[in-house]
């Protein structure tokens, strides 16, 4: 069995494809989290519907802290996709 | 053939500058994945502190927001440790300049990727701790400072496994073996 060499840039991209897919799994965490925060806060408009409102502004706040981890796993998957930094360090390399 | 020229031998043929770049993007998503513990941490904040609000909207509601916004900051530490040694692999890659076999320095950098996952655990832990803290200080605000003053410490012992990943992390990248 032979083993051809691979090209440089083709293994760079084809381990930056598995990178960006593993940094995505991130995205676990926000779904649960959210999901938790939003069933506590149904549960608590069904308790006090009068401060829906509060409820649900306190529900979005906490949920927006809890999507940053997912949106830093998509930042790293897009520069991965998109805008390559290894590729342009492996070509000033080059 | 030998089961390790199989596994190892293509190495052998590729660029050594090549193979320590793609297997910083390995390492880099791999890194990421800590995103899931503040992410499931802070989202439990979040519920805690709109439970409280639904229970005491005026007097209870408020200081839980505070109380969580705090707790879910300290959650968020572990998220951002793993971003910075994705950004690191990616942008400013100290393996590049390491002198060692390229399967070394190769091994440093999925290395530095597990290592991160560990992050995973503070997140939750710290979320776990400012979603109780947001849930007592909705109850009986007068006693914020101490609950956030625990909340505090029992985060900071919590913090302590998701450093010790980032030294060994950090490690691997500018020091390697």
């Amino acid at each position: 069995m032979e083993i051809n060499a691979i090209d440089g840039k083709a293994l760079i991209l084809a381990c930056s494809a598995i990178g960006a897919g593993l940094a995505m799994i991130s995205g676990i965490g926000p779904g649960i989290g959210q999901g938790y925060a939003a069933g506590k806060g149904a549960e608590g408009v069904g308790r006090q519907p009068e401060a829906q409102s509060d409820i649900v502004r306190t529900m979005l706040l906490g949920a927006a802290v809890a999507e940053t981890t997912g949106i830093y796993g998509l930042i790293v998957a897009i520069i991965l996709l998109f805008a390559n930094p290894l590729i342009s360090t492996y070509m000033g390399l080059m | 053939m030998d089961i390790l020229d199989v596994l190892f031998g293509w190495m052998q043929s590729t660029d050594p500058a090549a193979l320590i770049l793609a297997f910083s993007a390995i390492g880099a998503g791999l890194a990421m994945i800590a995103g899931i513990g503040p992410g499931i941490g802070q989202g439990f904040a979040a519920g805690k502190a709109a439970e409280a609000m639904g229970k005491n909207p005026v007097h209870g509601g408020r200081p839980a927001t505070l109380v969580m916004l705090l707790g879910a900051a300290v959650a968020e530490t572990s998220g951002i440790f793993a971003l910075v040694v994705a950004i690191i692999m990616l942008f400013a890659n100290p393996l590049l300049s390491m002198n060692a076999s390229v399967i070394i320095i190769v091994g440093c950098a999925i290395g530095a990727g597990f290592a991160m996952i560990a992050g995973i655990g503070p997140g939750i832990g710290q979320g776990y701790a400012a979603g109780k803290a947001a849930e007592a200080v909705g109850k009986r605000p007068k006693l914020q400072s101490q609950v956030v003053r625990t909340m505090l410490l029992g985060q900071a012992v919590a913090q302590t496994t998701g450093i010790y990943a980032l030294i060994i992390a950090l490690l691997l990248l500018f020091v390697g073996l």
